[in-house]
């Protein structure tokens, strides 16, 4: 790149304008990043460091753990106002001169996340150089976003400050910006105040005269109980009479309206006397009625209890009734102890208080938030808030770790903190460590950097609209994520998704099963001291993104699946690089395992280390290949199959170590099922239709609309307000790449949800950490970690 | 071979010495310069934030003044016993043939004390790095 230096030659002195050459010359080529990401964006900037994008080019490799070796800040994904106290923090630790590039949408301005818990632009609070547009943008626009700031850093002129001289400028000298002084938060830009959002009129809880209440649609899915079933319903109408009401009908599971003083009890006997057992708390939440439609049939607040039986593979819901406005119930987590995160969202999300919690403090927004954003008299948008300041990020610190940890006094245990900034805690997890010597004696977790107000969006976006965001739960899951959404509101309005596109979406999921454990397998490797298998595993995920692309068009968040089906058909050859694929892969595998599988290094690290018992897996509700390296052969694709699994020719690996390793030896042998799936759905893949020919609620096919005006009006409803889905409530789950994502849709009849609820794997992965950990050493808190492969997104949500 | 003793060459007598200080003497008036330079040409911007210790983002609790577990002491001090005597054991193998069997016998003794009591401190735990804290079921091994 040549030098052209701005300034009129022969006014400066010549030795500073060398000085400035050379300075500038080599600090542009010898830029060092921090190794900081906040969501999404940072497996894109990962995938530049590897041999596709192969960002030594531009000698900007060497990531650094510490803010204190770092000259360039990334600010790779969404800004959580819980993390921008972090993230400020950070930049001010780094040395001078420094610079910002802020990449992907949610960074340059809040992107699709205008929700409460979001900064609406990272250059509210932090000077930024240079803006990545893009979500998540691609490697090349980040090696873009590179040379850009390698041009700007070409014009500084340094000399003058490094020689104590006046004038001369390095680093960063762009202002933070103010809103409604030098930005402007309206995503339509200024001048538009008063103006309400486009569709915020028809957004509870003050829609008027929307029109999707005039339409009609046939009732909700119906299920008729199986034997067991019934025969459940009979012994708990035996034992609690009026107290346990059955749901008029449901969607489906059984339903129970419970009596909130025998709650316990009913609970009691599901989990240890009734016949199936429901062993595991399989869900816990609330939903706010208060904005109903006929408000006069709802209570205030009604919790959900969701339970699980591994004997028979069976669900049950409990409702119960809580009266507001101050409302509260009992806890349960005498029975499930596993409740205890579950009630605390509860409390922080909707302000329901649990009677014998024992600990009942916020567990996703900061301590000193105000108001519960769940409830719906809450603002869902950021832009309906004050803006996020550069003072709020100094002012509002999370909380210290010792409050956390509570010790008795005089004991003078060393407390850590490791993360929410830690390149080891895959994303924004702050554990609070408690350590005698090296040993872990207490620990403790921070969860909520993450928060992206996901289920309150639902209850904004129509059912359509919803879709992209889903992708972003678990952003190393792609489309896997859209499946157990779409499942949910097909459940719940009775749509049949044609064969070709089961089969479709199952050859897609697996694929982002491949990519996640390459990863995973990956990232855990780096997290045990080997450096190398990152390089090895990305090569074979480039190809796998390639394939995803040509196929849906997108990498990271394709958001390709639709209700009824997928967006549109497979494109022409899109079986040979299915077919390459899966010719090499196996022989990659084997490569990549021969390096870490047989490796003392890797065995010592993992081998006995993090040790999670059968019975506790089984009673914290861990799922995926956590649960299956208990010794639990559990998969929901084989127990309680979905979208076509049950065509599928696989195994389930499980092992009964419980350790690290294990779970190490669980994921590697899914990639080689998953590939038998893949292989399956590629070569048996049926012909027809990609999406159902229901056309109210699914987006008719372009054709169609040119043909008949039944389908050009569905076309446009659709694509504008969205469908309309009868009103009632439905759960569906599905295995996704960390275990069972199961959304809970709640619909009044509307075009978007009522109440949209994401039961996450993590959440109930992550919960179970301490046990694993304690009485470990430090160093095998970040093996637990690599191993349970947790993502935020999907804990925090 | 002739034996010849290293020490020869490091004889203070000789003007070799001479130039062993001139380049002791660059070595700390370079070490002089570049801390020089890099106190006087850095950027620095001192504020309360920056000159926060770094733990991952988060203000720190408490102070780093503990009181160190004592393993931490043990294994230094092990470190320094053990490697005092491998001081020894490296002035024996440089006079290896001049000392001759009496040196080799002699020294082997000297080993064979030591072995004794590493093993001594290995049966009494000293080489535990902590308590076990929490006793683990009997598990299977995956083939």
């Amino acid at each position: 790149m040549g030098a052209h230096l701005p300034h009129k030659a022969g006014k400066e002195n010549r030795f500073l304008s060398a000085v400035d050459l050379v300075v500038n010359w080599s600090r542009q080529y010898s830029l060092w990043p921090m190794f900081f990401g906040l969501s999404c964006c940072f497996i894109e900037e990962a995938a530049v460091l590897t041999a596709r994008y192969d960002l030594a080019r531009f000698g900007a490799e060497v990531m650094r753990g510490s803010p204190r070796q770092a000259d360039l800040l990334i600010i790779s994904g969404t800004v959580f106002k819980k993390v921008a106290p972090v993230v400020l923090k950070l930049y001010e630790q780094m040395p001078e001169p420094k610079w910002v590039m802020s990449m992907g949408s949610c960074s340059n301005s809040g992107g699709m996340y205008d929700v409460y818990s979001v900064v609406q632009g990272v250059d509210q609070i932090l000077p930024v150089d240079v803006y990545i547009p893009g979500c998540p943008p691609r490697p090349e626009a980040i090696l873009h976003g590179l040379m850009l700031l390698q041009k700007k850093i070409m014009q500084e002129r340094p000399s003058r400050r490094i020689f104590h001289l006046q004038g001369g400028t390095q680093g960063t000298v762009t202002p933070i910006r103010v809103d409604g002084v030098t930005k402007n938060r309206d995503a339509r830009g200024p001048g538009f105040n008063g103006v309400p959002l486009r569709g915020t009129s028809v957004t509870p809880p003050f829609f008027w005269e929307s029109r999707s209440a005039g339409m009609w649609t046939p009732p909700p899915r119906r299920i008729e109980l199986s034997a067991a079933e019934q025969t459940l319903a009979q012994s708990l109408a035996a034992r609690f009479g009026e107290a346990v009401k059955p749901a008029a009908s449901s969607s489906d599971m059984p339903t129970f309206t419970v009596a909130g003083d025998r709650l316990k009890e009913v609970l009691g006997y599901l989990k240890y006397e009734a016949e199936p057992r429901f062993r595991r708390l399989d869900d816990l939440t609330a939903i706010d009625e208060s904005t109903r439609k006929e408000r006069e049939n709802y209570p205030d607040y009604t919790l959900v209890y969701q339970l699980l039986s591994y004997e028979n593979a069976s669900r049950v819901r409990l409702k119960v009734a809580v009266p507001g406005p101050e409302p509260e119930a009992v806890s349960i987590t005498d029975i499930w102890p596993a409740a205890n995160w579950y009630e605390r969202e509860v409390f922080d999300m909707f302000g329901l208080r649990f009677k014998g919690h024992p600990d009942l403090r916020r567990l996703i927004m900061p301590h000193d938030w105000e108001g519960h954003p769940l409830r719906k008299s809450y603002p869902d948008r950021a832009t309906a808030m004050a803006p996020y300041t550069h003072e709020d990020a100094r002012k509002i610190q999370p909380l210290d770790a010792g409050i956390y940890l509570r010790r008795p006094q005089g004991d003078e245990k060393l407390i850590l903190n490791v993360g929410p900034h830690h390149i080891s805690t895959h994303g924004l997890m702050r554990f609070m460590v408690a350590l005698e010597g090296e040993r872990i004696t207490d620990i403790d977790m921070d969860i909520g950097y993450h928060h992206r107000g996901v289920e309150k969006i639902g209850e904004r976006q129509s059912w359509h609209q919803f879709i992209p965001y889903t992708d972003r739960v678990d952003y190393l899951s792609g489309v896997s994520n859209n499946l157990p959404y779409l499942l949910a509101v097909e459940t719940l309005a009775d749509i049949k998704v044609p064969d070709r596109a089961k089969f479709i979406r199952v050859l897609l999921c697996e694929l982002f099963r491949l990519n996640n454990h390459l990863i995973s397998f990956a990232t855990f490797a780096h997290d045990c001291g080997a450096m190398t298998p990152t390089f090895y595993t990305f090569r074979e995920r480039e190809k796998i993104m390639d394939i995803v692309e040509l196929i849906t068009g997108g990498r990271l968040h394709p958001s390709w699946f639709r209700i009824g089906g997928v967006a549109m058909d497979l494109p022409e050859g899109w079986k040979e690089p299915i077919d390459d694929f899966i010719k090499t892969f196996l022989a990659r595998l084997k490569e990549y395992e021969a390096i870490i599988t047989k490796n003392p290094i890797f065995e010592a690290r993992t081998r006995e280390v993090g040790y999670l018992s059968r019975d506790d897996a089984l009673e914290w509700g861990v799922t995926g290949p956590v649960l299956r390296a208990s010794g639990v052969e559990w998969d929901l694709r084989k127990k309680m199959p979905y979208s076509g699994y049950e065509a599928f020719d696989f195994d389930v690996p499980s092992f009964e170590d419980g350790d690290c390793y294990a779970r190490y030896l669980v994921r590697v042998e899914e990639m080689r099922q998953s590939l038998r799936i893949i292989e399956q759905a590629a070569a048996q893949m049926p012909p027809g239709r990609y999406v159902t020919d229901e056309y109210r609620y699914s987006l008719p096919a372009k054709r169609d609309t040119l043909h008949d005006i039944e389908s050009l009006i569905h076309h446009f409803i659709n694509c504008t307000r969205g469908p309309k889905i009868p009103r009632g409530e439905a759960y569906q789950a599905t295995e996704i790449v960390r275990g069972e994502q199961g959304y809970y849709v709640v619909s009044d009849g509307g075009n978007m949800a009522y109440r949209l609820r994401i039961r996450a794997p993590d959440f109930a992965n992550v919960q179970a950490i301490p046990l694993m950990a304690r009485g470990e050493l430090l160093a095998d808190l970040i093996a637990i970690i690599g191993s349970v492969d947790f993502i935020l997104p999907d804990t925090d949500r | 071979m002739e034996f010849s003793p290293v020490t020869a060459n490091l004889s203070p007598w000789e003007p070799g010495v001479f130039s062993l200080a001139v380049y002791a003497a660059l070595v700390a008036g370079l070490l002089c310069l570049i801390l020089f330079l890099t106190v006087w040409l850095g950027d620095k911007k001192d504020t309360p934030e920056k000159l926060s210790p770094y733990e991952c983002g988060i203000i720190p609790t408490g102070l780093s003044r503990l009181h160190v577990p004592v393993p931490f002491y043990l294994v230094a001090t092990f470190f320094l016993i053990f490697d005092v005597e491998a001081a020894f054991i490296f002035a024996w193998a440089i006079a290896f043939r001049p000392l001759g069997w009496a040196g080799w016998l002699r020294i082997s003794f000297f080993i064979i004390v030591l072995l004794v009591s590493l093993l001594y401190l290995w049966e009494k735990g000293a080489l535990e790095w902590a308590p076990t804290y929490r006793i683990r079921p009997a598990k299977k091994t995956v083939s």
